[in-house]
Formats: C-alpha cells, structure tokens, sequence
C-alpha cells in the first residue's frame, strides 16, 4: 500500500511538470502583452516611456525574450521559483499568486459545497425511486426532467433565472456578492451573502443533478438485479428495507469513490456561472486575468486546477481500494 | 407483414414437424439493437429533435431564403426620445417636453412579425435565420470534433492495447498529462493564440476545435485499451494469432469492431457535450465572432445589454432553446442506444 501511494505520488509530480511545460508554452504564446497595455496606458496618462524604461520593464517581469530559448529560460525560473514554493507575483494584482488564489478560493469553494451538498440530496432520492419503478412513468418523468438539466448550457440557464428570479420578481439580487448601498455585519451580512448566492447555487444544482442521479439509478439497478437482494425478499422483509438497507448501501462504493473525484469541483470554481452572476471567485478572476495577460496568476491557477485534478484521481483510487475490500492496490 | 406470417408459421409447426430453422425468425444482431432502439420512446423523440434541428439547419436556408445571414435590415427605423425639463420663471414652473425624432438606417430589435418570424436582434439581423446558420455550426463542428477525437482515441487506445509495454506506458502517460490540463481556461488561451493569427472569423471555430480533439482524445483511448486488454484474451484472438495475422489486422478487424458497442454510445453522448463545448466558447465571444451567427454567439449579447436580457426575449431565448433541443437530442439518442447495445438489459 506505501509503496502504491509512493509510486503514484512520483508519476504525479512527473505528470504535473508535463502539464506546466504545455500550459506554460501555450501561455507564452498568448499575444496579450500585460507590459505594452500599461506602456499605453502611461502614455495616455501624458507622459513618455523611454525605450530603455520599457526594456527594463520586460527584462524585470522575464518577458524579454520570446524565442523558444527565451520562453524556455522563463519556464526554467518559473520552475525554479516553485520548487521554493513561490508562484510568482500576480502582474495585475501586486501580490504573491498564491494569496490572489486563497483570497478568491473562499467564495467558489463555499458555493461548490453548498450545490454538492444540495445535488447530493435530492439527486439519490431521484434516483433510488427511479430505479425501484423502473420503465414506469415515474421512472420516465425523472429521467426526461434530469436529462433536460444535463442539456442546459449553464449560461443559458443562470441568464434566465437571473431575469426571472432577480430582475423581474426581484425576490433575489442580479450580481455580486454584497449590497454595496448597505453596511450589514454580522448575522446580517451572513445573509446577504446567501441572498446573492442563492440563484447561482440553484443553477449549479440543477445542471448537476442529473449525473449523480443518474449514476445511483444505474448503480442500484445493478444491485436490485443481484442475488442477495431476492434472498432478502424471499426471507420475506419489507421492501423498504430491502431497498434502503441491502441494495442501497451497497451503491455506495461507487459514491464514497466518485466523492473523492468532486476535489477539483470544490476549488476550481464554477468560471461561466460566475461570470453570469458577476461573483467574485477565483473562475472570475481567472477569466480576468487571461483576458489581461497576468501571466504568474494564469500559470499559477492552471496548475492549482491541475494539481487537484491529480490529487482527485489520486485520492479516488485509495479511496476505492478503502472501501471496496475485492480491491487490491498494487 | 413479416410478424403474421412467422406466426402462421408457428401455428403450422405445431402440427407438422419442422426443422427448427424454419420455424424460429432468424434475426441479426444489428436488427436486434435497432428493435431495441425503437423500442424506448425517448430514443424515438431524441432522433426526432435531431433530423429536425438537422433538416431546420441544413434544408432551413434552401427554403427561407427571406434574409441571409449576415444581411441587415436597412428598412430602417425611426426612433423617438422624449425628453422634459422642468424650470421656474419668476415663480411660475414651466414643464417642456420634446420630443426627437432620430431615423436609423438598420431595423434592428424588431418584434416578431411576418417580415421577421422571430424579429431581429440589436445589429438588424433576421433572428430566425441566424438560427439555422448557427445550427448549422453547431452541428458541423461537432461531428467534426467527435469524428476526429474517435478517430486518434482508437488509434493511440488501441496501439497502446495492443501492444502494451514501452509502447503503453508511454501513450498512457500522454494522456494523463492530458487528462489534467484543465479544459475551458486551455481554450481560452489557445483562442486568444488564434486572435493574433489573423484567422478569418469564419474559420476560427474549426481550428479551435481541432485544438479541442488534441486534449480530447485520451477519454476514447483509455476507453478503446481497457476493452482491447480483455478482449485480447479472448480465445478467438488465440485463433487469429494462430492463422498468422498481423498486427494491423488484428487490431483493426478483430477487435476494434467489438469495441464498437461502447464507441457508439460514447460517441453519441460526446455529441452533446462538444455543442455545449462550442456554444460556451461562442458565448464568451471566443468560438465563431460577429459578423457569423451562432446560438453561443446570440445568447453573448445578454451578458453586456441588461435591456436585451429585460425586455427582448426574442433575441436570446430561441438559441438557448436550439442548444437544448440538440444535446438533449443526442442524449437521448445515446442513452437509447447504450441501452440497445448492452445484451445484459434485456427485458
């Protein structure tokens, strides 16, 4: 088992650089110029840069260069830098990477848990009864109700609930994530939070309904099929019990495992729909920073998404050799 | 007709004995997943909603040919604005209204009407049209994107199944790598790349996607190498190696074409996903640019014009509505025919 984990842990370093190395070359590539834009932007302001100020100034964000030698020195110390555990400074914000992406990664995180917490809920419900009256118009009508969730674009849908919901029954703010013309504290703000995040959690819970209900149909049909689930009805118990106890709790190793794969979710923030409903998190600020060029921010959020997509497999597959004692790791 | 007359037939072989492939209908496998297919009504309704998106896309513009897609409305439209203001002379208040009249040349946010079926949008575009060249996109670029990522997944999948070793460590590896790269924010980089190449705006969506196989393809791969690694043990394989087949062969003619089951409903479901792909990029205004329509595109204007949003629902919600219609189409489709293809759920 410690030497599986060890084994993984080194091919995840291994397929981390190689996602640095693509990111970071694309990146390079990128023809947003975050130096030329405040160049301009000081020129507007009336005064003049002179040639060398502006080579200086690529020289000090290491962006002199942009032969492939160049680009490949930059990744080098960029590298370099991370292997001390520093991401860089954020170019747009002035401070270190890794506080812009903690300082944002609040809010998505909490939206994230909350909708997963929500889709958890009514998901397995939804589909433990589809499974048991499966083929009847019950089964039917959930399936063609979670399946138009899935076929939603998210939007799409966060637009017209923001139209009906916020702008013309005005029962829930449109944007953002505080009442700028209030000063609430306390219990108050609390709530003001939830106000505005209400319509966007609703929005992420209904797109992602459909899968987890979905996979627990399938799951429990698979167990329903199985021998000990007749053996139990032939002992003559209920069928509640039947279902709630014997089939489906055996549903749940796929669940437990697929819970560990929900890591990436939780932290990456959801980008479209917080840029629907203009929220502050780190999706947000990512799309921002891409369109602005903030090149230590882009490099540094892309391998926080792909050092939790790793760690999520990673964890996934412990995981399921916890859960599932049939499961050897090797 | 058929079913009738094999009754008769089993009526008849009652009384006289006949051999039994006379009296049993012989049926192939491939008829036996279409009677499934059509069996389920959703998968009926899902081919229904896609001939007809298809037909509405692709036949739509040979039959409407009212307005084109990127022809304005130069009807004109004449636009009134009244403004008041309020002043007091020596105590008495006076109230002035006046009244502008501005004459535009486009006929842009026209309601709905026989000129226009759905109106026109903030540009004076036919809305209604734009529909079907936008499906078109849509629907082009999708199966472009499916076939090509079908195509490199059996390929890299199966090499690395069939093979295994150096060969499979290595194509497996790839593909954790790509795995990883996180989807939306590579788009958006490798986008704004096509920016600065001076592609025609026409051709952008294309490229990107062609972009999108290069990181998409792993899925497919893993797929096609965990069937090969069990069907390779399988004791016709024994037989082919015996019959001195090479390597080509055998992948290609032996056991791709058992791996087709879970390629098709696989393909079929990714069918949707990459509208949804294409529709979100055309939304953040990275896929296919004005002047070009498509639905990502029509929906994108909601996120700056909050009265658009408000009060012109006839400009956005159809696109939303084509978008769904596909891609629960092609789920529905899939689902049918995971369900067809699968010899375990029989019923």
């Amino acid at each position: 088992m410690f030497k599986y984990i060890l084994k993984r842990l080194l091919m995840s370093v291994f397929i981390l650089l190689g996602v640095s190395m693509i990111i970071y070359f694309l990146i390079r590539l990128m023809p947003v110029d975050f130096i030329q834009d405040k160049i301009n932007a000081i020129n507007q302001g009336g005064a003049t840069v002179s040639q060398e100020t502006v080579d200086a100034m690529y020289k000090m964000y290491g962006l002199g260069d942009n032969s492939f030698l160049g680009i490949l020195g930059g990744y080098f110390s960029w590298l370099g830098a991370l292997v001390k555990f520093d991401l860089g400074t954020s170019f747009v914000y002035g401070i270190p990477v890794a506080d812009v992406i903690f300082e944002h990664m609040g809010i998505s995180f909490l939206i994230a848990l909350v909708a997963t917490v929500f889709e958890f809920l009514i998901a397995i419900p939804l589909g433990i009864t589809a499974a048991t009256h499966q083929y009847s118009f019950r089964d039917y009508l959930v399936t063609v109700l979670v399946m138009i969730g899935i076929s939603l674009p998210s939007f799409f849908f966060g637009q017209m609930l923001k139209d009906v919901l916020a702008l013309k029954l005005g029962w829930f703010p449109a944007s953002g994530l505080i009442d700028a013309t209030a000063s609430y504290t306390g219990v108050q703000l609390l709530g003001d939070y939830l106000r505005h995040c209400f319509i966007p959690i609703l929005t992420i819970v209904i797109l992602s309904i459909g899968a987890r209900m979905r996979m627990t149909r399938t799951n429990m049909l698979e167990v329903m099929n199985s021998d000990y689930i007749r053996t139990a009805r032939a002992k003559g118990l209920k069928e509640r019990v039947v279902v709630n106890k014997h089939a489906f709790r055996n549903t749940l190793i796929p669940m437990v495992t697929s819970l560990a794969g929900l890591l990436p979710s939780l932290f990456s923030g959801a980008i479209i729909t917080e840029q629907v409903f203009d929220l502050p998190g780190i999706g947000n600020i990512a799309l921002d920073a891409m369109n602005r060029g903030d090149i230590p921010f882009i490099m540094g959020y892309n391998m926080f998404l792909a050092l939790l997509s790793v760690v999520g497999v990673l964890l996934a597959d412990l995981m399921y050799g916890i859960v599932d004692p049939r499961v050897k790791l090797e | 007709m058929e079913e009738l007359k094999t009754k008769q037939q089993n009526t008849e072989a009652a009384d006289t004995e006949l051999p039994l492939d006379k009296t049993v209908r012989l049926m192939s496998p491939t008829r036996m997943v279409v009677r499934r297919f059509f069996r389920s009504k959703l998968s009926i309704v899902g081919l229904v909603m896609i001939v007809g998106l298809f037909l509405f896309s692709f036949v739509g513009p040979l039959i409407y040919t009212e307005w084109g897609e990127i022809e304005l409305d130069e009807s004109g439209k004449t636009e009134y604005s009244v403004s008041t203001t309020t002043y007091t002379v020596d105590g008495v208040q006076y109230t002035l209204h006046q009244t502008t009249e501005k004459s535009l040349k486009d006929n842009f946010l026209a309601p709905p009407s026989a000129e226009h079926i759905l109106g026109t949008d903030n540009e004076g575009y036919d809305i209604f049209v734009r529909l079907m060249y936008g499906g078109r996109i849509s629907l082009i670029v999708s199966f472009l994107a499916v076939f090509l990522i079908t195509i490199l997944g059996v390929l890299m999948g199966g090499i690395a199944g069939f093979f295994g070793g150096v060969i499979d460590n290595v194509i497996m590896r790839l593909c954790d790598v790509l795995i990883c790269l996180p989807g939306i924010p590579i788009l958006l980089i490798i986008s704004t790349i096509l920016d600065a190449s001076n592609i025609d705006a026409k051709y952008r969506i294309y490229l990107l996607m062609i972009y999108l196989t290069f990181i998409s393809w792993p899925g497919t791969a893993r797929l096609v190498r965990g069937q090969i690694l069990s069907l390779r043990e399988q004791e016709y394989m024994v037989a082919a190696e015996a019959m001195g087949y090479s390597a080509p062969r055998k992948i290609f003619k032996h056991l791709v074409p058992n791996v087709m089951p879970q390629l098709i409903v696989s393909m079929s479901l990714s069918l949707g996903s990459m509208i949804l792909y294409e529709a979100t990029l055309s939304y953040l205004n990275l896929g296919v640019k004005a002047p070009y329509a498509a639905w990502g595109t029509m929906i994108n204007i909601i996120s700056t014009n909050q009265d658009i949003l408000q009060n012109h629902l006839n400009v956005w919600v159809p696109a939303g509505i084509c978008i769904v219609i596909a891609v629960l189409g092609f789920n529905f489709v899939g689902d049918g025919l995971r369900d067809a293809l699968d010899p375990k759920a029989r019923r």
